[in-house]
């Protein structure tokens, strides 16, 4: 089956470079020929040839000790190969002092890796400092880049010791993207972050790689985070390149029993996760106010549109709260208040919100955005319609 | 004649073994921290692992070495005056400030140095951008502790004509003077106390601020 994966993209490769060769050699970003690594006696990576295509998230996932991290330092020349080839951009790595090409890629680690005695600030001007950018340059690109990981500019000047772990990743991030680099290599970012931040963390990355679509290489030993997040995932195991295909043809047409173990069981759960929240946002029926409505008015509207919960936002459309009728005895509806309404992020699968719903015993959640902007509703009836199909 | 009357008829002399004490002590500590310093920084170098750890386990176990040892050993290869006190008092105080340079250098956490090196910072730039400045708290203290070692070893190495305050002490030990071994002890204490009090301060001033945060 793999072989037929790559068949259809050598075939496709063949035709694109009958036609125009040099179209084919822009195509991709990255280009990894036959490359191969050894330690001593071990190969980490054995023959493995794979092409990024510019703007598009590969995920490299396979067990522990697979060679997924070696493969991709070897992109920055972290790590030196031994056999093959590696281009960016058409042109070999080694054909650029290694310093510089590391200055012209975003790199991201599981432990971060801040710099402790640096402020926010210093620490994402970092790379723009080493290219020496005008500081003016630099201090609208911070604020820009604080902005998109969603937080407050007030950071900028705080101490990585100050933060926590889930700010610490997204100032990771916002480091990696300082100089604006093409291509972004990041080995398991989002390993040491617990699930429920992980979660908004998931969500909050692709809203920003939909803006900035950069060329992006991906580590993660997960294969629920590669099949949500990427657009194509290349499956590797003792140093080989197993399958490499989109989402959607993995959970399909698995090339191999190795890669149907590494998906588990519950594939038809999975194929859920191809599904994004965002795509089943209802309006319909749903009741939204503002902050200044008095409990009294909140009830009444409820009850003229016949409905049991109402969401609360501010000015700008963040979503602040929720109003919800609970059934007292005798037929009398009590009005109450929740200040952290249960929500549901547009970018997280059909998966994770059902097992939202499931926790939190609700048949309805909020859609927001990674601003916590009010989007729309998800309801449980939905899922059930899709999970059917 | 009680302490008072010995110190104020003898303050001219107190005071002179006092200053040479003291530059006996600013010569020792600067050559023992850039002869430290550098010799950690070459120890602690990307695969040099080993090395690093060699070091920590050699300065480790030598600190349990008395400073009488190392004085003698000089002496005996070297011969008696300042220049041998000097030499034995670098030898000495190396122990810490290798110890705690190297030490400080390999605990900086790797995830930083790895960091540093994926976004393109040149080895020079790992090293003086980021490991010195995150290691400083852990270096200073090892000088610190050189210093007050210095002081006090300075005056043990007067048996081989170091001078300094140990004369004064020796004086007073040998013609059973008790005024004069008070006087010397109690002013190499004094001269302790304020060393290592300027040296806080120094220590406070090149201390990142980001590594002072409380979280």
């Amino acid at each position: 089956m793999s072989s037929d994966t790559n068949k259809i993209e050598n075939k496709e490769v063949k035709e694109v470079k009958n036609n125009e060769s040099q179209e084919k050699e822009k195509e991709y970003t990255i280009e990894l020929k036959n490359v191969t690594k050894r330690f001593g006696d071990d190969v980490a990576v054995d023959n493995l040839s794979l092409s990024v295509e510019k703007g598009t998230l590969t995920m490299l996932i396979g067990p522990s000790g697979c060679g997924k991290t070696t493969t991709m330092k070897m992109i920055n020349r972290l790590i030196q190969l031994d056999e093959g080839e590696i281009k960016l951009n058409g042109t070999s790595v080694y054909n650029i002092d290694p310093v510089q090409l590391r200055r012209t890629i975003g790199y991201v680690i599981q432990e971060i890796g801040l710099f402790p005695h640096f402020t926010v600030f210093d620490n994402i001007a970092t790379v723009p400092r080493l290219l020496k950018w005008d500081e003016n340059k630099i201090k609208k690109r911070v604020e820009e880049l604080l902005d998109m990981v969603t937080l407050d500019s007030s950071y900028a000047y705080r101490y990585p010791l100050q933060l926590s772990g889930g700010e610490r990743q997204r100032v990771g991030l916002a480091r990696a993207l300082g100089a604006d680099p093409e291509v972004l290599l990041m080995d398991e970012p989002f390993g040491a972050i617990d699930p429920i931040n992980r979660l908004k963390l998931h969500d909050s990355f692709l809203e920003i790689q939909e803006e900035i679509k950069k060329t992006i290489v991906f580590v993660t030993h997960d294969i629920n985070e590669a099949i949500k997040l990427g657009d194509k995932v290349a499956i590797i195991r003792n140093g080989k390149l197993v399958q490499y295909a989109n989402s959607t043809e993995i959970l399909y047409n698995p090339a191999n029993k190795f890669v149907e173990n590494l998906l588990g069981q519950d594939r038809s759960l999975k194929a859920l996760t191809l599904k994004r929240t965002k795509d089943f946002i209802s309006s319909e029926n749903v009741i939204t106010m503002s902050k200044d409505i008095s409990e009294d008015q909140a009830l009444k509207q409820l009850k003229e549109n016949n409905q049991i919960v109402a969401f609360v936002l501010d000015k700008n459309n963040k979503l602040v709260g929720r109003y919800w009728l609970e059934k007292t005895k005798k037929d009398k509806f009590e009005i109450n208040y929740d200040e952290n309404p249960i929500m549901t992020e547009q970018n997280n699968t059909l998966n994770e919100s059902l097992s939202t719903m499931f926790s939190s015993g609700e048949q309805l959640l909020p859609v927001v955005n990674r601003r916590g902007l009010f989007l729309g509703v998800i309801r449980l009836s939905h899922i059930f319609e899709e999970f059917n199909k | 004649m009680n302490l008072f009357q010995y110190v104020s008829e003898n303050f001219d002399k107190i005071l002179s073994l006092f200053v040479e004490h003291f530059f006996l002590f600013l010569f020792s500590i600067v050559i023992t921290t850039i002869i430290g310093v550098a010799l950690s920084i070459i120890a602690t170098e990307e695969g040099r692992e080993k090395v690093g750890k060699i070091i920590l386990s050699i300065t480790g176990a030598a600190q349990a070495v008395p400073s009488i040892a190392v004085i003698a050993l000089v002496f005996i290869y070297v011969g008696i005056g300042k220049f041998p006190a000097i030499i034995s008092l670098i030898i000495y105080s190396l122990v810490p400030v290798m110890f705690n340079a190297t030490s400080g250098i390999l605990s900086v956490p790797k995830g930083v140095i790895e960091a540093g090196k994926g976004m393109g910072l040149t080895k020079k730039q790992i090293l003086w951008k980021l490991k010195i400045p995150i290691a400083i708290p852990v270096i200073m203290g090892g000088i610190r502790s050189a210093a007050t070692i210095i002081i006090g070893t300075a005056v043990v190495a007067s048996v081989i004509g170091g001078g300094g305050l140990g004369d004064l002490i020796f004086i007073g030990l040998k013609l059973n003077r008790p005024n004069a071994l008070i006087a010397g002890a109690a002013s190499s204490a004094i001269l302790a106390i304020i060393i290592d009090r300027i040296l806080a301060y120094i220590e406070k001033l090149v201390t990142p601020k980001g590594l002072k945060i409380e979280r």
